[in-house]
């Protein structure tokens, strides 16, 4: 299945619920809300043997917190991006994890670093970021280096 | 080492215990402590963090009741580059030669895969002497690759003569890298558009005189590793990953391969020359150790059947496409990397530098697979099952220490190391074999 047979039949399937772009037959992106996430997932995963979750991006887009969750297919070049964006100051998504083992590591590495919530993580401890830490998110836009080094002073106590 | 228990804190006092459930990395600590309510019988055995021979420190805990693992645990927070906020701060040209330092072995994974995405969003094709090139210094890397994997291998198990004959045969790999590009790992070759210098055709003849000799040395090591019963006794069947978990877990490259999953982006999603080139995907069905093994051994040949045919047909003309803007967009490369899929996703919003880079290595879900691979394994055999999925994993040989339900420290990675090799030999006493691979007499 190519991106524009697979973009035909999401549409199909969930109508004006999704927006899905085909960039080129190899990559197709998909937007939906949080609150539709879990059910284009149980659907691609239902309909594309072999569908993987490859990686996932959080992103700050200054409205809002993005999500993308990238799929691969074993044997096939097509690369599905499905992106939710969530809104500040507290975003939350809901976790894939229960679903697929493959979203722990990755749902719990954008909560460090763009500080998402993932609603429904049955483990959501730190993985990237120190215990020592502050409960600051570094990938965020509002992130200032400088004034980061200056509150943590010399060193952190590890 | 540790064998007297007042020379060192016990592990509850060195790290204090911290409430659980938070986002607080202390929390991670906590879990991996003895805790009163633990059922009698259950030890925790830590692996890791630090050793001096590897850049990227990781811890494991190990819940073990007797000698069988119950459950597993990483921890992972000890080193964070930020290398993804550094791109974020450099221009497309300057990014290839940063993410070159995400990793000491996969230096060209990673700057391809990132112009692969760049590529991606630009929808712009590389020109073919780029490309081969680019197919070049990536196979070169695999096999210097596998065979720095099949040398720790043959160490982790005690047969440190395959460790000797594996390293030996990568140095002069590591030198046509060189010789070709300049550096032994970090080449600076590739850039978005294309590569940025040549490769010299005088130099083609010393590389294949290289190439036919590490070929025959790759094919006795590989009759030997099929042929040895000790081998086959200690590693068929240990750290079996079924294709249901592979899928699951997110697993990639020679890891699912071995697994009877045949995933390969060089053929599900070409980039560089590959599809122009004759090569196969090597598979296994079993899933176990042993199959990863074989999987990467041949997978050696097949790289150097690669390099071979690219040396033959590298076509001349332009090097690059002198690209000078990179537009609003998002773009995903990816690149087969010696461990597997490397992804990388690039969103742009036209100036000079990236707006976001992710970067996903292979080893970030081929690691969380040891949550599968490992539960229910020998203790003797939890160290070669790590070690399988090759995870830049040599950090674990100096720091792990072995706690009883009580706290005490009892021993220490080395004497896993000492477990590991101890079933080997004695399997090898069983078969009436020396205690190593037998090797053929160097010539």
């Amino acid at each position: 299945m190519n991106a524009a047979e697979l973009q035909q039949a999401l549409a199909g399937a969930f109508g004006d619920r999704i927006v899905a772009a085909e960039r080129s037959p190899r990559r197709l992106y998909v937007m939906t809300a949080p609150a539709e996430l879990l059910a284009v997932f149980d659907w691609l995963l239902a309909h594309l043997p072999g569908l993987r979750l490859a990686t996932s991006t959080a992103i700050d887009l200054r409205d809002g917190v993005g999500v993308f969750h990238h799929f691969a297919i074993n044997g096939s070049p097509l690369l599905v991006t499905v992106k939710v964006v969530a809104a500040k100051p507290a975003p939350v998504v809901p976790s894939l994890t229960p679903r697929i083992p493959a979203a722990n590591w990755i749902e719990r590495e954008m909560h460090d670093l763009v500080g998402v919530d993932f609603a429904g993580h049955p483990d959501p401890r730190r993985l990237v970021k120190a215990a020592a830490f502050p409960d600051v998110f570094p990938l965020r836009r509002d992130f200032d280096p400088e004034a980061f080094k200056e509150s943590i002073g010399e060193r952190l106590e590890y | 080492m540790n064998d007297s228990s007042t020379e060192l804190p016990s592990a509850a006092t060195r790290r204090p215990a911290t409430d659980e459930g938070t986002h607080t990395g202390a929390a991670a600590a906590a879990s991996i402590e003895p805790k009163a309510t633990d059922p009698v019988g259950r030890s925790v055995v830590q692996i890791g963090p630090f050793h001096p021979l590897l850049e990227e420190p990781v811890g494991f805990a190990l819940t073990v009741e007797g000698e069988r693992v119950v459950a597993i645990d990483a921890r992972m927070d000890y080193i964070h580059k930020g290398i993804e906020r550094l791109a974020q701060q450099r221009t497309y040209d300057m990014i290839p030669i940063l993410l070159e330092r995400i990793c000491g072995i996969c230096s060209v994974t990673h700057s391809v895969c990132f112009c692969n995405a760049v590529e991606d969003l630009l929808g712009v094709e590389v020109p073919p002497r780029a490309r081969y090139i680019r197919t070049i210094i990536g196979e070169l890397e695999r096999v210097h690759s596998h065979l720095l994997w099949v040398g720790l291998a043959g160490h982790f198990i005690g047969y440190n003569t395959v460790f000797m004959w594996a390293w030996k045969y990568r140095e002069p790999v590591c030198d046509v890298f060189e010789m070709l590009t300049g550096h032994r790992q970090n080449s600076a070759l590739p850039m978005v558009g294309g590569v940025r210098r040549d490769i010299q055709a005088q130099h083609l003849p010393a590389a294949r005189k290289v190439l036919d000799e590490v070929d025959e040395k790759v094919q006795m090591l590989t009759a030997a590793v099929l042929d040895d019963p000790v081998l086959a006794a200690r590693l068929k069947g240990v750290g079996v990953l079924t294709p249901q978990q592979v899928v699951d877990y997110g697993v990639v490259g020679p890891t699912a391969r071995a697994s009877g999953v045949a995933t390969d982006v060089r053929r599900d999603d070409p980039y560089a020359a590959y599809a122009e080139l004759d090569w196969k995907v090597i598979t296994a069905p079993e899933g176990d150790v042993f199959a990863k093994a074989v999987v990467r051994l041949l997978e050696l040949r097949e790289s150097i059947s690669i390099l071979r045919q690219a040396f033959d047909r590298l076509p001349a003309g332009e090097l690059n496409l002198g690209l000078l803007h990179v537009p609003r967009g998002e773009g995903l490369g990816r690149y087969e990397a010696p461990r597997g899929e490397d992804v990388h996703y690039v969103r742009s919003n036209g100036t000079n530098m990236p707006e976001r880079l992710k970067v996903r290595a292979p080893s970030f879900t081929n690691i969380a697979s040891f949550q599968a691979s490992c539960l229910g394994a020998s203790i003797a055999d939890v160290t070669i099952t790590l070690a399988a999925c090759d995870p830049c994993y040599s950090c674990t040989e100096r720091t792990a220490v072995v706690v009883d339900g009580g706290g005490r420290i009892v021993g220490t990675f080395r004497d896993l190391l000492q477990q590991s090799r101890a079933r080997t030999q004695a399997l090898a006493r069983e078969f009436g074999r020396r205690p190593d691979l037998d090797l053929p007499e160097l010539p």
